[in-house]
Formats: structure tokens, C-alpha cells, sequence
């Protein structure tokens, strides 16, 4: 068997138990790369070009290889955000998340593809390009975290990171076949996360087993003193529990949702899921969220391009980045700058938070989206007074063919409905397998949320899911 | 509320933004869009809801106010190219 099959529990496992070697696992997993990356377009920035080094061969990855977003601080080495304003930026420090894997044995195999700044769901907006689905090279990955999703699909790597602002993990993760969690909002460092609506944005791992994504979460789910938001006082188990049940747990569908239209696949695999989920003893019932179904796709907009507005402020050719050396004045060289450096959906954006948060307008739109997030919230608590998960899609249909994207830019946001308000009420939330279609062959996901702090939860219904659903496969990758 | 042309040129300008004459009417189409479906939150009663933060922790998420030096300023200064010295050095501020 080729190494890079392997997930990382088993990867892991094998390197300590001497069957292979670290070094013959990251020259497996250069191989595949190697021999799918002209069709997929996952990477940025590759880094495996040196002998693999682990900082802890005895941690909990031994030596496995990763790969992380490339919104992800890695010191010394370039970190893009998928944008030309950062040229060949390598910041002086890493990110906490890295920082953790790193200091669990985790090799670094590069930095991969995003759309720019996060802003997108198809991983086609970045300045390097498109990267395809590994199960079907004509289509997106999802995004933004697409190369992330899409580099654990095609067996590149068995885990890696991407972040979370609206659905940028559960959908590429849906997308592509694998399984991704975001996790609630404070559970794991921002540090060194390059920042888009930083009341929004959290960082989670994307892999080929619900064990792997609870190894990886009990790494990176630490206090963290350098992000205010990170927990305190919660200690949360992320143990894998073989006889984790759950009987007798209400799990809720979504009153409003049901009066959507989804794509057949998946709402045969909202039916399929649900079963087992009653085989298992779980008990189906309905929350009404009237407020989310409505107002979260405004509400979320309006939010997250503010923070970006302002986040994005610091990009000015001064310190890091883009420059240029002939401006006449200051204003000039911003200009300049910042026109050349954002694409086109990242200067939407800024224009549009600007244009929210100038005096004259703030309380009609900025003031008033925070007010519809606390009613969006407070919908969630009282909802999850009466379930422990809720059960929905990711997405109403499956991944389009690169370059189908609609033009209508409000449009494509509205099927970003089902993840946005998991990131306004800072829940957590898992992107799971369900199986593949059987005329496209498209993997389809679905959604597990619950009230904050429930990740490990959730992980658990995930693992009972993920036994009578089965697990992904690694896809083809173009390669046939 | 719709908004000119010479409006969202303004504010692109305040971000420190020139748009191509494509770009600008892209943006135009965007914003106007995006502040009609704003205008869905005239239909709630927000006059007594709290404007939202995640106010659960127990403790004041400050950490204690203790100078920690950062190692690595030669890979900050490494990274740009308006060094002098220890400072950035930037264009003229002042205009004509």
C-alpha cells in the first residue's frame, strides 16, 4: 500500500511502531503531489523540498506531513492570503495554530490555495490561479480553504488547516469529500491568522476520518494569551470514544429550510442521515429559526465586510508587501498600492464596509446588523434549548464547473445561507460525508451543529455517522 | 437608498482605492445591491436589543500588562523596503 493512503491516526501510528519511516511517508506524499498537482492547483508555496525535520518525533503527528491555508503565519516562509498586496511576505513569526501542530511533530509540506483574503466560496479567486476538485478537475473545490480541502481529497497530505469565516471550512470540505469542523469562536488561537471579520473568523482542520479531526483538535484547541478571544476556562476532551452514543439525542432540522429547494442529492442524504441517525436512537424533531432564515445573509454581510474594511486598512506598502519606490507623496503610494495589489471581490468589499461604516450610515447598517446578530444568537440559544444538534445542508447543490459562477454577485452569497449564521452566533460546526452520487460521483456533505462549546459532541455524533455512512475515499485527482 | 457613481468613486477614494471606469461600475452595481437587501432590517424592532458581543467569559480576557520582548525586529525590517535604520521611512505627508 502507498503510504500517502493512510490517514493520519494510522500514519502516525506506523511511524511510531517503526513499520516505516517519517521520511518515507513525506516521500510517498511528495510523489502524489507531485504526480497531481499540474491538474489541481492546490499550492502556493511548496516547502517540500528539504529532508522532512519534526520538532517531536514522539508527538501526537510523529513526523506526519500537513499543509496549511496560506492565510496562516509561517515564519520565514512566504504566506500570501492568495493576494498579490502581499508579494513574497514571510512574516516574522508563527501563527499559534502552526505553532502547536509544529510542536506535536507535524512537517510542514507547503502553503496552499485560497480565494483572496478569504473573500469567496470557489477557491477561484486567488492571484495564482483556480485550484480544481480533486474529484472532478472541471469543477471548484469550494473555498475559500479550497487547496486545504483539496490537498487532504487528493492524498497529498491525511490533515490540514484552513480557516472559517462563513462556511470556508464545511463547504470546500463538503465540496471535495472530506470531513472539516469549525470550531466555536475561542476555541482555537487566531494568532497569526491573517485576519478578514475577526468576530467571524476561526481556524479548523479538514481530514479523511472523524478520529483524525479529533486528533487534530486536541492540539490545537489551547489557551492562547496572545488572542483575547481565546477560552479560558473551558477544558474540552477531544478522546476518541469508540462507544460514544447518541440515543436519545434530539437533533433538530430546520423548520424555515425545509421550504428551500436542494439539489436531489442532497436532500436524499438529509434523508439517508437522518435514518441512521434514528437506527442509532436519536430523536428527529424542529426548531423554527425565523430571524437566521431571513436576515443572517444581510446581517453577515454587512459585518464582515466592515471588519474587513478596517482589517484590511493596514495594507499600505510600508512595512511588508507590494511597494512602490516613486511615489511623490503618501497618498499616492497608497493608491497605488492598494489598486495594483486587491482583486477586484476584495476592493468590492472594502468599498462596501467603508461605505457601512461612514457616520451618516453606521446606525442604519453597521449598528443595526450587530443588533440582528444578537436576535440571530439568541434564536440559536433558545433553539438549542429544545435540540442538541441541529441537522442541515452546507450548500443547496453541488460544486458548479469553474468559470459557471453567477454574476449576480448577491446571488452566490445566498447559498453561503446554511454556514454563515453558525459564524454570527460563534457555534461550532461539522461538514461530514454522506456518500457519493451515484450519476456525478460527487461526494455530498452535510452539516452537524450545536450550541457553543459542543465540538467534542459533535465530533462524537460525527464518528457514529461516519461508520454507517462510511469514510471517504482518496479521489482520483485527475489522475486516472 | 441608491448611490451615484461620484458617491462610491468618493468612498473608494476614502480607502485609498482608484477604479478603473469596469471596476467602478462593478462597484456601483455591488454596493446598491448589497443596501437593498440591507434594507430588510427596517422590517425588525431593534429599538431594545443590545448591539451583540460574546459577553459569556467569567474573567476580563486581559492578560497581565507585562513588557515581552519580540526576538525577531531584523525579520520585520527584512521585509520591507522603505527601511532607515530602525524607522520606516515613508513619502511626503503633507500635500501642496
Amino acid at each position: 500500500m502507498e503510504l500517502y493512503k493512510l490517514d493520519l491516526y494510522e500514519a502516525s501510528k506506523g511511524i511510531k511502531d517503526r513499520k516505516f519511516s517519517a521520511q518515507e511517508l513525506f516521500e510517498s506524499c511528495r510523489e502524489r503531489i507531485d504526480s497531481c498537482e499540474g491538474k489541481i492547483n492546490a499550492f502556493i508555496t511548496r516547502t517540500d523540498n528539504a529532508e522532512p525535520i519534526t520538532e517531536n518525533p514522539y508527538g501526537i503527528f510523529a513526523g506526519v506531513p500537513t499543509v496549511l491555508k496560506d492565510n496562516l503565519c509561517t515564519n520565514g516562509i512566504r504566506t500570501t492570503a492568495a493576494s498579490r498586496i502581499l508579494g513574497n511576505w514571510k512574516p516574522p513569526y508563527d501563527a499559534t495554530a502552526w505553532k502547536y501542530l509544529r510542536e506535536a511533530g507535524a512537517v510542514l509540506m507547503g502553503k496552499v490555495n485560497m480565494d483572496e483574503f478569504a473573500m469567496g466560496n470557489t477557491c477561484g479567486n486567488s492571484a495564482f490561479g483556480p485550484t480544481h476538485n480533486p474529484n472532478d478537475i472541471s469543477r471548484i473545490p469550494g473555498g475559500s480553504s479550497g487547496g486545504s480541502a483539496a490537498a487532504v481529497s487528493a492524498g497529498y497530505v491525511p490533515f490540514s488547516l484552513g480557516s472559517d469565516t462563513g462556511g470556508s471550512i464545511r463547504q470546500p470540505a463538503s465540496y471535495c469529500g472530506v470531513y472539516g469542523m469549525k470550531p466555536t469562536y475561542g476555541m482555537v488561537s487566531r494568532y497569526g491568522l491573517i485576519s478578514y471579520g475577526s468576530s467571524l473568523d476561526q481556524i479548523g482542520p479538514f481530514a479523511r476520518t472523524i478520529r483524525d479531526i479529533q486528533l487534530v483538535m486536541s492540539v490545537l484547541a489551547q489557551y492562547d494569551p496572545m488572542d483575547s478571544s481565546c477560552f479560558r476556562e473551558k477544558n474540552p476532551d477531544f478522546t476518541h470514544h469508540e462507544d460514544a452514543s447518541i440515543k436519545g439525542k434530539r437533533i433538530a432540522l430546520v423548520k424555515e429550510f425545509q421550504n428551500f429547494t436542494l439539489d436531489a442529492p442532497i436532500a436524499e442524504a438529509m434523508k439517508k442521515t437522518q435514518k441512521v441517525l434514528e437506527e442509532n436512537g436519536a430523536i428527529i424533531t424542529e426548531v423554527s429559526l425565523p430571524v437566521v432564515s431571513k436576515y443572517a445573509v444581510a446581517c453577515y454581510y454587512a459585518l464582515a465586510m466592515s471588519e474587513a474594511h478596517t482589517n484590511l486598512e493596514r495594507y499600505d506598502g510600508v512595512r511588508y508587501g507590494y511597494t512602490v519606490n516613486d511615489a511623490a507623496g503618501i497618498k499616492e503610494m497608497f493608491e497605488r498600492v492598494r489598486s495594483y495589489g486587491f482583486g477586484s471581490e476584495v476592493k468590492s468589499r472594502i468599498i462596501a464596509g467603508t461605505c457601512l461604516t461612514e457616520p451618516s450610515r453606521c446606525d442604519e447598517y453597521y449598528v443595526a446588523a450587530t443588533k440582528v446578530r444578537t436576535l440571530i444568537a439568541q434564536e440559536f440559544i433558545r433553539a438549542f434549548g429544545e435540540c442538541d444538534f441541529i441537522l442541515q445542508p452546507v450548500t443547496p447543490s453541488l460544486p458548479h464547473k469553474i468559470g459557471e459562477e453567477d454574476e449576480d454577485a448577491m446571488k452566490g452569497y445566498e447559498t453561503d445561507l446554511y454556514t454563515l449564521p453558525v459564524n454570527l452566533a460563534g457555534l461550532p460546526g461539522l461538514s461530514f460525508f454522506t456518500g457519493y452520487d451515484d450519476s456525478t460521483k460527487l461526494p455530498v456533505g452535510l452539516q452537524l451543529i450545536g450550541p457553543r462549546w459542543s465540538d467534542s459532541e459533535i465530533l462524537n455524533a460525527g464518528m457514529i455517522l461516519e461508520r454507517h455512512l462510511g469514510s471517504p475515499k482518496i479521489a482520483d485527482g485527475g489522475v486516472k | 437608498m441608491k448611490l451615484s457613481r461620484e458617491e462610491v468613486n468618493d468612498i473608494a477614494l476614502e480607502s485609498r482605492l482608484l477604479l478603473t471606469e469596469k471596476e467602478l461600475d462593478g462597484a456601483v452595481k455591488y454596493i446598491n445591491n448589497f443596501l437593498d437587501i440591507l434594507d430588510s432590517f427596517k422590517e425588525l424592532d431593534l429599538t431594545n436589543v443590545e448591539p451583540f458581543s460574546f459577553a459569556e467569559a467569567l474573567e476580563c480576557p486581559l492578560r497581565e500588562d507585562k513588557v515581552k520582548a519580540f526576538t525577531n525586529t531584523q525579520g520585520i525590517f527584512n521585509e520591507s523596503e522603505h527601511v532607515d535604520g530602525s524607522y520606516f521611512k515613508v513619502p511626503r505627508i503633507m500635500e501642496d
